[in-house]
């Protein structure tokens, strides 16, 4: 069945004996949504503006980065907006080495080879894991900020789930070359990258696929999933019809790496959708198969698409039509370039209008949450503090790149409200807050969130502390209500020995985190 | 107050990797559990004496009558074809025609009726079958095939195909009825609730009974104190935000009664220490505990088996098929004769197989399905169907598949009209076709 396999039986069991998708996080698919598009979680505009200062600063640091702190706050009152955002768009102007050094540092694998790896057959998984710490430590630490947002939503778009079965030699290979790569360039090389890489392959069964025998998975989903979308008008033949010019797109047992298999390439002509072509001969199936995944890219269902994704993560659960039309037709008057596209969206009245429409998944909530209270990594290069961040994500069904299915995690609210869940984010927060784990990172005191010199009373304490955290003053009722968690009033005296700013002041942090203010995106 | 992070599984040996159980996403789900554990162990668990645990917990049982009603979802695309086999004659020829590697030999089957046999990895729920409280539904559908996870997930969980409901059907159950307890609507096993809970019910998803706790809130004076300050801090925030708070905190204090009593199950069940063992065994916990569960969701993926499904003997169908039985088996066990009496049970899945196998040792998306039913109301010891098998020869099949014949909605308006005391079960299905096929009885 599988001709052009050398491998030995011994290892083509193994590898036959993966577990596709949703297998690779058995958990993540017992994660309600498992296998749960967006689209399902259809719901109406959030629309907390109460809860976020009407700052355009701000709002553009809450959806472009991982969460303001006061040195990005500070950047950006004194670049200016645009040219703020100018600089995240050419990430590499901006010095990281403190976010690249933590990596190579602590993660060494990240930067072996697929075939170097493959050789060894081990099956070793430290390579995904170290991809899935890394994943965390740079959204956390890299000034690089929106180019790590964009990471997260392509990896998402194009999710090949971290770790996965098949993924032990190629997953971080992946990340480089296909995401990290073309996280800011064209959506036509992206996808390209992807449908030759061996993670790609064996992640959605594309390297069985033959002829004789195809194999419908990627056909499928490079369809519904990557390009297109599933209502996009075609039918059960053109996916059959897309499985077929796909094949011979396939893997090599010996190399570990991506190859083209003429021998399994179905010849003939094929059509799909609005494209066809004579397919006449077995050598040639590549040359087609490209030309079919970059019809693909550029198709307007595909700019549709992708720009309705982008409004989703950076404007509102509910995109305008209006601006989805408009940032489509950006991407194809740019040849599925993503930066133009990013450009109209952050300058769009959309935008601007969407304050408080957004909220923070829990793994949003979590880089947020160590941003905000300067907690850096484990000393030297220590990698357990962020190891536990790692299982903590995990636990919040959050882990980045480890959603199950194809799909990718959603991200809108409606999809992630739920009690367990909200739960877990509180317990995360005084977590953090208080130390208790992971207590390998580093963190400054708390104390440093105190105003200098301490106010005369409790209120103005409560309302210092939310500018330092959220940015903003509590309400009165939610002072108030955290007050009220003290005992104290708003009037009641303060002195430095007073439990909110000593054995307390980890709680009063906590509940100040756990208030939706920190909650919005 | 510390937790520690369970140790990282830094190497999968290979001969590790094609064992039954020894899978990586076994690893990882013993992981996620140890996480969970181990989180646990930061709290502090809430005072109260088991003993007066049942008292104090009757206090809201509210008004339902109705069987407690379980969802299990079977993610991915479960193959029916693979369980409740057609076992007999040309049916089992044409069965065999279509998959002639992983296609389960009728020698290997567990007799069920004249048309289907059972995979021999089911063996632990033949006994409820024998005993009429376990059952199964062949070639069941949604109105049309749908051969996308993601769209016929959507389909399935909305359940309203032609119209602009956008609300899940468990959520349209659960407001029928005046507001129960925080636990009237519980997704187990996940801190996220699934799509048929979408709407304005409240629901309450957990990863376990033992890990719904703040782990800020040292004693009941304290959880008190947490409970007002977040309950106030939630005041004037948009549903999305306020509502999972309020549900949360609303259940707190029960949830800490229940870990403080602890579980054991009961007639000498044995769950599987698994996500879906663990999960069911909260769901019969939660039901014991009467405290007003009416609609339990858990899911159980992983079923896409594209690839390498196995055979009769091992592999990924295989230690599937078992985990579920004896989950199901355990359960049943667990609850004994009289609770079972006011519990029925379904399976779903998203789409069947494709008849024939495919060249990878799997099978691709399809449409008929198999539902499976297990309770004391259901009518066990057969396999339904509406109007007869519809045949794997090539003229059966629908664009490749086995048809699907039943509505899985008419399963479900069945459950609701006759065991959960609904009255019409349009309120929850609009538009549904009156057929139904009898497979439980009417809750007496």
């Amino acid at each position: 069945m599988r001709g052009t396999a050398q491998l030995p039986k011994r290892e083509t069991e193994q590898l036959l004996s993966r577990r596709t998708f949703v297998r690779t996080a058995s958990l993540a698919s017992a994660l309600a949504a498992s296998g749960v598009s967006s689209a399902i979680w259809a719901t109406p505009a959030l629309a907390a503006p109460g809860f976020v200062p009407a700052d355009l600063d701000l709002h553009l640091l809450r959806r472009a980065t991982y969460g303001a702190t006061k040195a990005s706050l500070d950047e950006i009152r004194s670049l200016g907006r645009t040219a703020w955002l100018d600089k995240q768009l050419r990430p590499s102007r901006i010095n990281d080495s403190y976010s690249t050094n933590l990596i190579s540092d602590r993660y060494p694998n990240l930067s072996r080879s697929m075939a170097d790896i493959w050789a060894e057959q081990t099956f070793d998984w430290i390579t995904m894991f170290e991809l899935g710490q890394a994943a965390i430590a740079r959204a956390t630490w890299s000034k690089r900020q929106l180019f790590e947002v964009m990471v997260d939503f392509w990896s998402n778009h194009l999710n090949v789930t971290n770790p996965f079965d098949g993924g032990w030699h190629c997953r971080h290979d992946y990340d480089k070359k296909v995401i990290r790569k073309h996280a800011l360039g064209r959506f036509v090389d992206m996808l390209v990258a992807s449908a030759t890489h061996p993670a790609m392959m064996l992640y959605l069964n594309n390297a069985e696929s033959t002829k004789d025998n195809p194999n419908e998975n990627y056909g499928r989903e490079i369809l519904e999933l990557h390009s297109v979308g599933v209502d996009a008008g075609y039918d059960e033949n053109d996916m059959r019809q897309s499985t077929l010019v796909l094949t011979g797109f396939g893997f090599d047992w010996n190399t570990g790496l991506f190859s083209y298999y003429g021998s399994n390439h179905h010849v003939g002509p094929v059509q799909v959708m609005g494209w066809s072509h004579t397919n006449g001969s077995a050598n040639g199936g590549y040359d087609v198969g490209l030309s079919y995944v970059r019809y693909l890219a550029r198709h307007p269902a595909t700019a549709h698409r992708i720009a309705y994704k982008l409004c989703q993560r950076f404007v509102s659960d509910v995109p305008p039509a209006g601006l989805v039309n408009s940032l489509a037709n950006t991407y194809l008057a740019n040849d599925t370039a993503i930066v133009p596209v990013l450009r109209k969206l952050f300058g769009s009245t959309a935008f601007k209008n969407s304050l408080g429409d957004k909220v923070r998944r829990p793994t949003e909530d979590v880089v947020a949450t160590l941003r905000i209270l300067g907690i850096k990594p484990d000393a030297g290069t220590g990698t357990d503090g962020i190891q536990g961040l790692y299982w903590m994500l995990e636990g919040l069904g959050n882990l980045p790149m480890s959603w199950g299915p194809p799909d990718g995690y959603p991200d809108v609210a409606s999809a992630w409200a739920a009690a367990g869940g909200l739960l877990g984010r509180w317990n995360t927060h005084i977590s953090l807050a208080a130390h208790w784990w992971p207590d390998e990172l580093r963190q400054p005191p708390l104390e440093n969130l105190l105003p200098s010199p301490l106010p005369p009373t409790h209120g103005p304490l409560i309302n210092a502390l939310a500018k330092k955290l959220v940015f903003r003053k509590l309400s009165t009722a939610h002072r108030d209500a955290v007050l009220g968690f003290l005992g104290e009033t708003a009037s009641s005296p303060l002195d430095a020995n007073d439990a909110a700013v000593t054995w307390r002041l980890p709680y009063v942090v906590a509940l100040i985190l756990d208030s939706p203010y920190h909650e919005i995106r | 107050m510390r937790t520690e992070p369970p140790a990282l599984a830094r190497r999968v040996e290979p001969a590790v990797l094609a064992k039954p159980c020894g899978c990586p996403d076994y690893e990882r789900g013993i992981t996620r559990r140890s996480f969970i554990t181990r989180a646990l162990a930061g709290g502090i668990v809430a005072g109260i004496a088991a003993e007066g645990m049942f008292t104090r917990l009757a206090f809201a049982a509210g008004p339902y009558t109705g069987d407690v009603f379980v969802v299990l979802s079977l993610r991915g695309g479960f193959d029916g074809l693979q369980a409740i086999v057609p076992a007999n004659g040309q049916n089992h020829l044409d069965y065999l025609n279509l998959r002639p590697t992983v296609g389960i030999p009728a020698a290997s089957l567990l007799p069920l009726d004249a048309t289907f046999g059972m995979h021999p990895a089911m063996a632990t729920l033949k006994p409820f079958y024998d005993a009429g409280t376990f059952g199964a539904v062949q070639a069941v559908g949604q109105d049309q095939p749908d051969r996308s996870h993601f769209s016929a997930m959507e389909q399935m969980e909305r359940a309203a195909p032609g119209t602009s409901i956008r609300t899940g059907w468990i959520d349209r159950v659960l407001g029928l009825r005046d507001p129960g307890t925080a636990f009237q609507g519980v997704q187990m096993g996940s801190n996220l609730a699934g799509p048929g809970f979408l709407g304005p019910s409240p629901e309450l998803a957990m990863w376990s009974v033992d890990s719904f706790d703040l782990n800020g809130a040292s004693d009941d004076t304290q959880l008190a104190l947490w409970t007002t300050a977040l309950t106030g801090l939630h005041t004037g925030a948009p549903a999305t935000l306020a509502a999972p708070a309020t549900t949360a905190l609303g259940a707190l204090a029960t949830a800490a009664q229940l870990r403080a009593a602890g579980y054991t199950p009961e007639n000498g069940a044995a769950y599987p220490d698994t996500g879906l063992g663990n999960a069911m065994k909260d769901v019969a916990r939660l039901i014991k505990a009467d405290i007003g569960l009416q609609v339990a969701a858990v899911d159980y993926g992983d079923w896409d088996m594209h690839s390498g499904m196995g055979t009769v003997a091992g592999g990924w169908m295989y230690d599937h098929l078992t985990e579920l039985s004896g989950t199901l088996a355990a359960f049943a066990t667990d609850l004994g004769a009289t609770r079972l009496n006011d519990v029925t049970l379904v399976t779903l899945t998203e789409f069947g197989r494709r008849g024939p196998e495919n060249g990878s040792g799997g099978t691709d998306h399809g449409f008929g399905q198999a539902v499976l039913l297990l309770g004391g109301g259901v009518k066990g010891g057969q396999v339904h169907m509406n109007g007869g098998w519809p045949g794997l020869a090539d003229a059966d099949l629908v664009d490749g598949d086995l048809n699907g014949t039943t509505d899985y909605r008419w399963v479900l308006a069945e459950i609701l009209e006759k065991r959960c005391r609904l009255g019409a079960a349009t309120d929850v299905f609009p538009g549904i076709d009156p057929t139904r096929i009898n497979c439980v009885n009417v809750k007496p």
